[in-house]
């Protein structure tokens, strides 16, 4: 196969791979965006006939039943965020200090948590938590979304760690900084960008975080909650709406994260 | 070196600013989950709770939880000996494991308190193994609705009978070249519910699983299901409604809350309801709707007892009836329901006088398993529907024993 038909196929592959991505996607924000006679057809188009932004004025004029659990989300997510960073800097950067081998077991060792199905763990982890005067409060939500977003945020800042020059480290302790002093005032500012995509990985996690906000939540539900609300009574108009604004979060920083995230991140726990 | 540890600490302390929100056990609060549509909750939460407050000086506090969550929630907050549910309001279908969980309390004591005008065979249907674990509250019933317009276009009388509704499948299917009448084939409960409704129209007795009332329902929705559409495998409560408003299918029968969403939220004015069908042993449909129970774990059961008294009196019933267009479980309760409602409530009334109670057993769930696996075997795949039926009747035996054993 020559290079133009390979570079053909190659870009053919791609572009049937993001259309059969795009395509729920384009269908969920066409749904919210489309008068009700767009939809109840038999062969609904797949433009937009008749634009409308009535659903959305819907959701939004409904006050509190949106705002409330919009608020609980995004305070949840951006909590966890900040929590996980607090927990996991420290220890990724001290994980990424030792050696390959302990470090690579190490990583291991987290990441077996997350090969336990959530759902078999959910209730145990969820007694515990109201045991402890945890339910239905936010930090309760916080720590549970912790369970999940830890082992993701500490491997990627593994990567970043163990890809930072350790030359420059070195440097400063020859000037005579200590190990912390040298950690906050090198390290840390240097290694910013890998820490964000950390914290925005942390926050998409925790954003859409499902199992344990059912368990967890009484009186206020977060946005997945309420989605799951309007589709199991089956309001479709609703239901797109709310996925849509759901969505719009994780496409901010998806796009966000492109400009930060270098491959070294994601693969740097495991290099020697 | 400061500001990080500062930083630290301002999130620490925001955090737990953040966890120290209101708990849900104080005592002038009472709890109460239900699972009902934004309007629904509405009413409740201006009209009827209201009354309730003013009346014994304690606030209610009214929380959506969906019925298949119910269990797993109560569950959790009893084994963490937590009391913050006090009245629950759960789906008919879903109380078999609430009671082989042991999350409800045994209400048989209060039984003569139940108000005397309550439909009698409403209460006979919460028992289980002869102790009554739920109060009425609300009951309901599939209506079928239909797609007018098609029908006139066509020529059509809707379907009263079996031999009717199989005539109206395959003609649609001629002239449209595609089934329009839904069957629901997804299994679960909805399908369990369907095939229920089918036996007892042919006069059989839905446990038995293999009388001739079961082997008939069976046989005929064997032969109605090459006619019915192709949604039928995919259909379920709240998928119909989808189905119905897309114009996928013609005719398929739901629980009114429909209703709402298609015509008064969509405003989809061709849709046209009415009661249902007759099999060969008559027009009967099984009464589904909302019982109240009161969580083991509740602090208030007195307070939980006097809330659920209040539900079913006459004065609230009549409110629900007249705001909701829910029917009423008691025979005195009558409302004036909304002008766009009436032709829609009229059938639920007329279904509701063909209406039966399921026994409710706490094997429902093997039960509703077993019908969802026949269901595919014989309706589905068109395997022989009598050695099939003796085949699953003897899992369920099995089944049983395990229940009992429990």
């Amino acid at each position: 196969m020559n290079r133009p038909v390979k570079r053909t196929f190659f870009w053919m592959t791609v572009l049937i791979l993001v259309c059969l991505l795009v395509f729920p996607m384009y269908i969920m924000l066409k749904i919210s965006v489309s008068a009700p006679r767009d939809v109840f057809t038999q062969n609904p188009p797949y433009l937009v006939r008749h634009f409308t932004l009535s659903h959305f004025r819907d959701v939004l004029a409904s006050g509190s039943v949106f705002f409330a659990p919009l608020s609980k989300s995004v305070v949840t997510a951006l909590g966890t965020s900040v929590l996980s960073l607090l927990l996991t800097v420290p220890a990724a950067y001290a994980i990424s200090r030792f050696r390959y081998r302990a470090r690579y077991g190490l990583i291991l060792v987290i990441f077996l948590t997350r090969m336990i199905p959530e759902i078999s763990i959910a209730l145990p982890v969820s007694i515990t938590f109201i045991k402890g005067g945890l339910f239905d409060t936010v930090f309760g939500l916080m720590l549970a979304h912790l369970v999940r977003v830890l082992p993701i945020s500490c491997f990627i800042l593994v990567g970043v760690f163990s890809s930072f020059p350790k030359e420059l480290e070195k440097q400063a302790l020859i000037d005579g900084a200590g190990r912390l002093y040298a950690f906050f005032k090198i390290v840390l500012p240097l290694s910013l960008r890998g820490i964000s995509v950390a914290g925005i990985f942390s926050f998409m996690f925790s954003w859409d975080e499902f199992i344990y906000a059912s368990y967890l939540t009484l009186s206020k539900p977060t946005m997945p909650l309420k989605m799951y609300y309007y589709i199991s009574r089956g309001n479709i108009f609703s239901s797109a709406t709310y996925a849509v604004i759901i969505t719009i979060p994780v496409l901010i920083f998806t796009f966000a994260l492109q400009r930060y995230i270098r491959p070294g991140y994601l693969s740097g726990a495991m290099k020697g | 070196m400061k500001k990080p540890f500062l930083f630290c600490a301002s999130a620490v302390f925001l955090f737990a600013l953040i966890s120290c929100g209101p708990g849900s056990g104080s005592k002038d609060r009472l709890t109460v989950t239900m699972s009902l549509g934004e309007s629904e909750w509405q009413v409740m939460r201006s009209k009827v709770f209201p009354l309730f407050e003013s009346r014994y000086g304690v606030k209610v506090e009214g929380i959506q939880i969906e019925s298949g969550s119910l269990a797993t929630k109560l569950d959790a907050l009893q084994k963490a000996g937590k009391a913050e549910i006090d009245v629950v309001a759960q789906d008919n279908m879903n109380l078999a494991v609430l009671v082989n969980k042991g999350l409800v309390e045994d209400l048989s004591q209060y039984e003569d308190e139940i108000p005397a005008n309550t439909i009698p065979s409403l209460v006979q249907s919460l028992k289980f193994d002869g102790r009554l674990l739920f109060m009425p509250f609300r009951p309901n019933v599939q209506i079928v609705y239909y797609h007018k317009e098609k029908f006139d276009e066509y020529g059509l009388e809707v379907p009263r009978t079996w031999e009717q509704l199989r005539e109206t499948a395959k003609m649609l299917k001629e002239k449209e070249e595609r089934g329009r009448i839904l069957l629901k084939g997804f299994g679960g409960n909805p399908t369990a519910t369907q095939v229920y409704e089918f036996i007892l129209q042919a006069g059989g007795e839905p446990y038995a699983f293999d009388d001739e009332g079961c082997i008939r329902a069976f046989a005929f929705l064997q032969k109605l299901w090459p006619y019915a559409a192709q949604g039928s495998q995919r259909a379920k409560w709240d998928t119909t409604n989808r189905m119905i408003a897309n114009q996928q299918v013609y005719l398929a029968q739901n629980w009114p809350f429909g209703v709402t969403i298609l015509v008064k939220e969509y405003g989809l004015d061709f849709i046209g309801t009415y009661s249902g069908w007759k099999g060969p042993h008559g027009e009967r449909h099984v009464i589904g709707g909302d019982v109240l129970g009161i969580p083991s774990i509740s602090a208030r059961k007195e307070l939980a007892r006097k809330f659920i008294w209040f539900l079913q009196s006459k004065e609230v019933q009549e409110l629900l009836v007249g705001e909701l267009g829910w029917p009423s479980m008691r025979t005195d309760a009558y409302g004036q329901v909304e002008e766009w409602q009436k032709q829609y409530y009229a059938s639920v009334q007329k279904a509701m006088k063909h209406g039966e109670f399921r026994e409710n057993v706490t094997w429902w769930p093997a039960y509703v398993k077993y019908v969802t696996e026949a269901f595919r075997e014989i309706v589905i795949e068109q395997a022989p529907v009598e050695e099939t039926l003796k085949k699953y009747k003897k899992k369920l035996e099995g089944a049983k024993e395990l229940y009992r054993e429990r």
